[in-house]
């Protein structure tokens, strides 16, 4: 098996300055707050180094963006990047705080040699604006060590890989502090010179563990890692530095994210209805958007659209900190089914649902509604609102079944008050409801009214009469 | 620039009062042949506005475009009904044989999300017709609606009180409508492009309330006599 390590030295300055507009100096101070630990290249040009104290960097730079480190951020955004790397790669197995290896060994087939491997990935990360140092090695550890003294090379050299190696200064080869002083004491320098040493001699002499982790490193003794499943969910955390204050701020980092969800949807060739966005505040509780749309959707631009409708109705409560993503719900992809030979069905769907969405994310779900009968005597009861949804099956044939009613039902009987200037068909008695109390007992008439409606009145065995409806 | 002027006449923009210029204005039938006549064979314009003014409801006003809502209901179209007065009830909606699973409808807040829906329903090419009931409406904005309307190809009524009658308006075509003797509606044609205004027609829609075309006056006696309102 060939292995490559990705050793990302700054995963999550990387992956913070991604979500920024300006490029300002910016640093990730470690928990307790005192120094400094990453620095980005605009720091750097500033004077700031990695462990500096955070006090003399910010004499140096005073509008210094700081972060502070957090090991679950971390881990995040390492999943982050195993989650896009998946598409490339099947087996990979995440090195926590900021590594991941990557089985390479059974893809040259497909890509068509290591150099096109190598190629994909050095893109992929480019493409993220990731600082990455990789290596390539024959057992994991290996891969490993090659990565982060920053010697690796595109080759599956047998020969070279175990010239580096040796090569290796002792320091670099990740021993611990006691056995590495001990192989110090013997005189020796580099790996190779340890490698040279009789195995038994090592264990007895030094400890069986050294022996074990330095077979490791040369594939004598197995190493067996497990492999990283991917979620079934979508989930991008973009964090911010700077507070935003607009919701106008927010369009950006989406936008980023919105473009890798296309392309998470893409290759699972899925399609979602409902995101869910997390805005975090300082002090306050999170806010949390619903957005949904109408159909299956897949396309950035659709998302950022409803986001932007959405996020224009509603102004923030609080600065917010950070800005999470996540996506649950995957619909299969539908086939195009090209109803007609135009294609002009595939057209008509879309517009639907792309025009209902919009709507839906102005004036909220409650405010489209459709119609649909029920079976009730009841008039106020013989109809329903549900939500909107694409139907495609025939209408219901059942015209003249239906007794004659009026187009226009009021929102509540209203009560007559005056003599009907005429009075046309009725009674038509409607008595039910005595299953489920909300009986109703009344006779219908149709009558003209002196302004000229046509209403649908009716009296109650106990209340009078009341106008019920209009003939539109 | 001539060319500009033949398309403006061509399209009936320009009223020419001395010559009858049939235009050629995209338009779908009202379903009332009496109606249609009186709108020079065309009916309700596409891609322009319409309003309907009138008193109160319960005259025939919606069977004015039940027509026009059935046809469209069955080619697939949808039907967009903006802050209606009264709940359309769908037992009547669906004996007229109108597809309600293409009828929509939406309650707007406040007046800037009425007109934002309404033209958006506009632009798409999946609306057939607009219904809308708009509490009050500058004529600015009736402008912004009559350019919203040109961008699609579908036909929006607008229903409106009918005190708006004397005031100006850029819609395409402006109808009155009052209550007739005998249940019918009459319609009163305010403006209309491309020809004069002020022709006048009755359509029965007596049938809407299931009564025959000029029935006698029947009064039903309720089942508790002598209390009659």
């Amino acid at each position: 098996m060939l292995w490559l390590y990705l050793h990302f030295p700054h995963l999550l300055l990387d992956h913070i300055r991604r979500s920024r507009e300006d490029q300002g100096a910016l640093v990730i101070v470690e928990g307790s707050g005192q120094k400094v630990i990453q620095a980005c290249p605009e720091a750097r040009k500033q004077g700031i180094r990695s462990g500096m104290r955070l006090k003399t960097a910010i004499s140096l730079v005073p509008d210094l963006g700081m972060v502070r480190a957090d090991e679950a951020q971390e881990a995040r955004t390492l999943e982050d990047q195993a989650r896009w790397l998946y598409r490339y790669a099947a087996h990979i197995v995440l090195v926590p705080p900021d590594g991941m290896l990557v089985e390479i060994g059974s893809l040259h087939k497909l890509y068509g040699g290591l150099p096109a491997v190598w190629q994909t990935v050095e893109q992929g990360l480019n493409e993220r604006q990731l600082n990455t140092w990789s290596g390539i090695g024959y057992t994991p550890l290996a891969a490993r060590l090659i990565a982060r003294t920053g010697k690796g090379e595109c080759t599956a050299d047998k020969g070279h890989i175990l010239r580096t190696l040796r090569h290796m200064p002792l320091l670099a080869a990740e021993f611990d502090e006691k056995a590495c002083t001990r192989l110090q004491r013997l005189g020796l320098r580099t790996l190779g010179e340890v490698f040279d040493l009789p195995s038994n001699e090592l264990a007895r002499r030094l400890s069986p563990e050294l022996l074990a982790y330095i077979q490791k490193i040369q594939g004598t003794r197995p190493d067996p890692r497990t492999p990283w499943q991917p979620p079934h969910s979508f989930r991008q955390q973009a964090d911010f530095v700077q507070e935003i204050e607009h919701t106008q701020g927010l369009l950006f980092p989406l936008q980023r994210m919105l473009a890798e969800l296309e392309e998470d949807l893409c290759w699972r060739q899925q399609d979602t209805d409902s995101l869910r966005l997390v805005l975090r505040h300082r002090h306050s509780e999170p806010t949390r958007l619903h957005i949904r749309t109408s159909g299956p959707e897949h396309r950035a631009d659709n998302f950022l659209g409803l986001i932007r409708l959405r996020l224009e109705q509603h102004s923030l409560r609080a600065p917010v900190i950070s800005l999470v993503l996540s996506v649950k719900r995957f619909l299969p992809r539908e086939a195009l089914s090209g109803q007609d030979l135009l294609g002009e069905t595939q057209d008509l769907n879309e517009a639907w649902h792309t025009l209902i969405s919009r709507l839906q994310a102005r004036l909220g779900k409650q405010a489209l509604r459709q119609l649909s009968p029920q079976a009730d005597h009841r008039p106020e009861r013989a109809w329903s609102a549900s939500e909107v949804l694409r139907k495609t099956r025939a209408p219901l044939k059942q015209a003249g079944e239906l007794p004659r009613r009026p187009l226009w039902l009021l929102k509540g009987p209203q009560p007559l008050t005056e003599t009907p200037a005429a009075w046309f068909a009725g009674p038509e008695r409607i008595s039910g409801g005595w299953w489920d109390g909300q009986r109703v007992h009344r006779d219908y008439y149709i009558a003209q009214l002196n302004s000229g409606q046509l209403a649908w009145v009716f009296r109650d065995a106990r209340e009078g009469w009341f106008v019920h409806g209009w003939f539109g | 620039m001539s060319e500009l002027l033949d398309t403006l006449i061509q399209d009936a923009r320009v009223w020419q009062g001395h010559c009858h210029t049939r235009t050629t204005q995209p338009a779908e039938s009202t379903g009332y042949q009496v109606l249609d006549n009186q709108l020079g064979g065309l009916g309700w314009p596409r891609g322009a506005l319409s309003e309907c003014l009138l008193d109160a409801p319960g005259i025939g006003e919606l069977h004015l475009l039940l027509p026009l809502m059935q046809r469209l209901c069955a080619g697939g179209k949808t039907v967009f009904w903006l802050n209606p007065p009264h709940t359309p009830y769908a037992p009547a909606l669906a004996r007229e044989g109108v597809n309600l699973d293409q009828v929509v409808l939406i309650h707007t807040g406040d007046e800037s999300d009425f007109l934002w829906t309404l033209e958006n329903c506009l632009r798409s090419p999946v609306t057939g017709l607009v219904m809308a009931w708009p509490g009050k409406l500058a004529s600015r904005e009736v402008r912004r609606l009559q350019l919203a309307a040109e961008a699609g190809s579908n036909v929006c009524v607008l229903f409106r009180e009918r005190r708006h009658a004397g005031q100006n308006s850029p819609a395409a075509l402006r109808l009155e409508l009052e209550p007739g003797e005998q249940q019918d509606l009459r319609v009163n044609v305010l403006k209309r492009r491309g020809s004069w205004p002020g022709q006048r027609c009755s359509l029965a829609l007596g049938q809407r309330a299931g009564l025959p075309f000029l029935e006698t006056t029947r009064v039903a006696p309720g089942p508790w006599s002598g209390s009659g309102g």
